[in-house]
């Protein structure tokens, strides 16, 4: 109850939007200042007194930590090459390599040679000597996947105990072939020793009995216990939640559900409720009015609430426009709800455009989430089949709900997806709970990058700043590249920040990509994502670096992921997962 | 006339409130295209268009910013070193044409003194068939008069329809002298726009669109 009333006690009062932060927008550096000393940080970054660390030996040691990702997995797989620029070549290379092949080279012009066994046991330790002050962080990379958890040991095991659950998921991905490779063919040996299509039926095998063991994995974890271990969980779900399961593990994840499963129906009620009344409380906005003007007389609410929800109108119309879900009056109906509540009771940062986007994927989860309810209870009903009502959110279905009985016999509720499905099927009841969760959901993530979002957004120029930092000392010949040509970091990376790469990278595999920030500690949203935004950009460096001033804009306001597939992600979060081993401490001490 | 002119490059920057079409515009132009729902734009988009008036080829490199106030600090990022702007505001939405006047306001003050600026009302097809005028907001008048006090070109255009968007782009590029756009690469180098002192953009007969017939 003391949480509620804080939280209603934010409710937007017609005074200066920035009240909450001071009159200078709190914490934010003025943009000139930022700017300028934005040019300053690329040179500092490699010079600073305080850091006995050059570039080199920070590439160094990110060879080595391919080589023993690479080494740690399973019998077969290269190593990752530095800064993996090209996915491709590494990918074709390994599958024709044998397993007792240790010692690879990589036909990318920066290639390392993996550390063999020998030279893996010895590499830690002497660069960890050279660099102190990460040698724990260093250490933990062998761990396990969750590093940045305090809990975690910093003793080093012995390496045969090593394991590396992250790459669980990713190993038998990784040796796929991917369609992008330009490079491939430059230092794949000519003659095909492997039966292909045999690998890939294997392949096939081994990842359906994976996703089988992965479900049962987060089933055991889900329904075990009266509690739920939170750590079990974040641990599983870094490598990615079954679908299924995604909206129940996120919503933990988010603390929005207690880890107690005996609270966890009085707090979804009570928070449902909550939002009921929040909205209730905007009476001065008909919601249902999608063609508002910003003057029209006939709404009695001010003109900042009026033009607040003229802009949030304008945007729920125009997000996701290639996605049908978000076509129809329901959903944006429900989406200018939440947007307009959240940003009422957030005055220091309102409305920013780039949130429309985030609110979409929690949505469409949980939407997703009752369809599966649905098309669980209807095979139970027909099959007999096992009802799996422990892995229900609860409260969602009601069997007094005429709509619901409808969907429950109608014959092609088992193929409904959230791509085909038409959510006027659904009731209103049921559309508000998945407002109300998605509104907190929101709320949640949102609470991790506040600064983002108000005014002068200092959040987002840190992170740019934060980037650019990373970048000199990952892929320095890039940065430089970038400074010959006049590229500023902020003039791409506002957007990745901004809109966490929901721009940029399609919403299916973003949703994937949030399973791993969520399972962050702190939630991955604000420093993982710059690591991962560091990850995205080395991606196409080798690309990049050939291009000049335009070339590179139109490049990175349209990168080319459209064929990508959830490997490329996750081969992204664990070069990004590597990044923040190695340079969490470093970046924090520059910075201040 | 064998020997094609080389193309001068220009820096162009669009300003103006969220949603009166900036972005619309902006793909009219370079793709020939228009969407009933193009997503915001966060920060800034950047774009480039080739145009042939008469013997010169201008190349535009567009910067498209984000309407919303949160972002209108990135703006001055990017009219720094315009030299042209296209102010633009929705002519259905009163509101937006303040913004418009504060955004001339605003370059006058910071942006290179010689910049070429066109003032553009947008969404023209939603009143072209409105006989009573019921949506317009901002009467051709206001529009006008603005540009004649600022000494700014002046256009009525529609995205959707196409109607007048080449002419702007047009209208800027006859404006802009040869000489302040003639080497790509310098321009990009060279931080100082405002100490050329050249101010001719004070005296009238700017505004108007007669003379964008091509
Ligand atoms: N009827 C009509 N609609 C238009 C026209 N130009 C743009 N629109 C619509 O107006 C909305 C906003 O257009 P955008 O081009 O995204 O506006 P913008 O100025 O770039 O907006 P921000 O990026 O948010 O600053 C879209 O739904 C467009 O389809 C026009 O000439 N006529
Ligand atoms: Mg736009």
């Amino acid at each position: 109850m003391g949480k509620k009333k804080q939280e209603m006690a934010q409710v937007y009062s017609n005074s200066n939007n920035e009240f909450i932060f001071g009159e200078n927008g709190g914490r934010g550096k003025h943009l000139s200042s930022f700017l300028k000393n934005l040019s300053l940080t690329g040179s500092s970054a490699s010079k600073s007194p305080s850091s006995s660390t050059k570039p080199d030996d920070y590439q160094e040691a990110n060879s080595n930590i391919y080589g023993s990702l690479a080494w740690g997995a399973p019998k077969g797989t290269g190593g990752m090459p530095r800064g993996v620029s090209n996915s491709g070549s590494i990918i074709s290379s390994s599958l024709k390599r044998t397993p007792t092949q240790r010692s690879v080279s990589l036909g990318t012009p920066s290639a390392h040679r993996s550390p063999t066994r020998e030279e893996y046991t010895k590499t830690p330790g002497s660069s960890s000597r050279r660099r102190s002050q990460s040698n724990s962080r260093y250490a933990d990379l062998d761990d396990d996947w969750d590093a940045g958890l305090d809990e975690v040991s910093v003793v080093p095991k012995q390496p045969e105990n090593r394991n590396f659950p992250m790459l669980d998921s990713l190993y038998p991905d990784l040796t796929l072939p991917s369609a992008s490779s330009s490079t491939s063919n430059l230092e794949s040996p000519k003659k095909e020793s492997m039966d292909f299509e045999d690998y890939q039926a294997k392949l096939e095998i081994n990842k359906l009995n994976q996703l089988n063991s992965k479900y049962s994995k987060f089933r055991k974890v889900l329904t075990t216990d009266s509690s739920i271990n939170l750590q079990d969980l974040r641990k599983l779900a870094w490598n990615g939640i079954p679908p299924e399961l995604r909206a129940l593990t996120w919503q933990i994840l988010l603390g929005y559900l207690p880890t107690n499963k005996s609270r966890q129906r009085s707090t979804l009620k009570r928070k449902r409720q909550e939002y009921m009344e929040g909205i209730e409380a905007v009476a001065n906005i008909d919601f249902e009015d999608d063609a508002p003007s910003n003057t029209s007389s006939t709404s009695i609410g001010t003109n900042r609430e009026k033009q607040l929800y003229h802009q949030i109108n304008i945007d729920v119309k125009r997000t996701h426009p290639t996605i049908k879900l978000y076509s129809f009056p329901e959903v944006q109906l429900s989406l200018r709800k939440i947007l307009y509540l959240w940003a009422v009771r957030h005055p220091a940062s309102g409305y920013v455009q780039g949130i429309n986007d985030l609110c979409t994927p929690f949505f469409q989860i949980f939407l997703g989430h009752y369809l599966w309810q649905l098309q669980r209870k209807a095979s139970i009903q027909k099959q007999g089949n096992e009802a799996e009502e422990d892995l229900f959110i609860q409260g969602l279905m009601d069997d007094t709900d005429t709509a619901e009985q409808a969907l429950l016999q109608d014959p092609r509720l088992g193929d409904y997806t959230i791509d085909t499905f038409n959510p006027k099927l659904i009731s209103s009841r049921v559309l508000s709970l998945i407002e109300a969760d998605t509104y907190w959901c929101l709320s949640r993530l949102l609470e991790n990058i506040t600064d983002n979002y108000i005014h002068e957004q200092p959040g987002i120029l840190r992170q740019v700043g934060d980037l650019k930092n990373l970048i000199s000392r990952i892929d320095i010949e890039l940065l430089n590249h970038f400074d010959h040509e006049g590229i500023e970091f902020i003039q791409f990376a506002f957007r990745w920040m901004n809109c966490l790469l929901m721009r940029e990278v399609s919403i299916n595999l973003i949703t994937r990509m949030w399973d791993t920030y969520l399972s962050e500690t702190p939630l991955g949203f604000n420093n993982f994502h710059v690591y991962v935004c560091a990850a995205f950009l080395v991606k196409f460096s080798s690309e990049l670096k050939h291009m000049d001033f335009q070339e590179i804009l139109l490049f990175l306001q349209n990168p080319p992921t459209q064929s990508w597939t959830e490997k490329d992600v996750e081969l992204m979060l664990s070069e990004a997962f590597i990044w923040q081993s190695l340079y969490k401490n470093a970046s924090a001490h520059l910075r201040n | 006339m064998s020997f094609p002119n080389p193309a001068t490059s220009v820096k162009l920057v669009l300003l103006g409130e969220a949603a009166v079409g900036k972005s619309s515009l902006v793909l009219r132009f370079v793709s020939n295209d228009f969407q009933e729902n193009k997503e915001p734009t966060i920060g800034a988009a950047f774009l480039t268009q080739k145009c042939t008036i008469g013997e010169r080829t201008i190349k535009y490199e567009i910067w498209d910013t984000a309407g919303q106030e949160r972002f209108a600090l990135l703006a001055p990022m990017y009219y720094r070193n315009a030299q042209a702007a296209l102010v633009v505001y929705d002519i259905t939405k009163p509101a937006s044409f303040i913004k418009a006047r504060h955004w001339v306001k605003e370059l006058h003050e910071q942006a290179s003194k010689d910049i070429t600026i066109a003032l553009v009302g947008n969404k023209f097809d939603l009143v072209e068939d409105d006989e009573e005028d019921s949506l317009r907001k901002v009467s051709v008048e206001e529009g006008q008069n603005l540009a004649e006090e600022e000494g700014l070109l002046f256009f009525e255009t529609s995205a959707k329809t196409s109607y007048n968007v080449n002419e702007v782009f047009i209208g800027i590029g006859s404006k802009i002298p040869d000489s302040s756009a003639n080497q790509p690469e310098a321009i990009r180098e060279n931080n100082q726009g405002r100490i050329d002192l050249t101010s001719n953009n004070a005296s009238g007969g700017s505004s108007g669109s007669g003379d964008c017939a091509c």
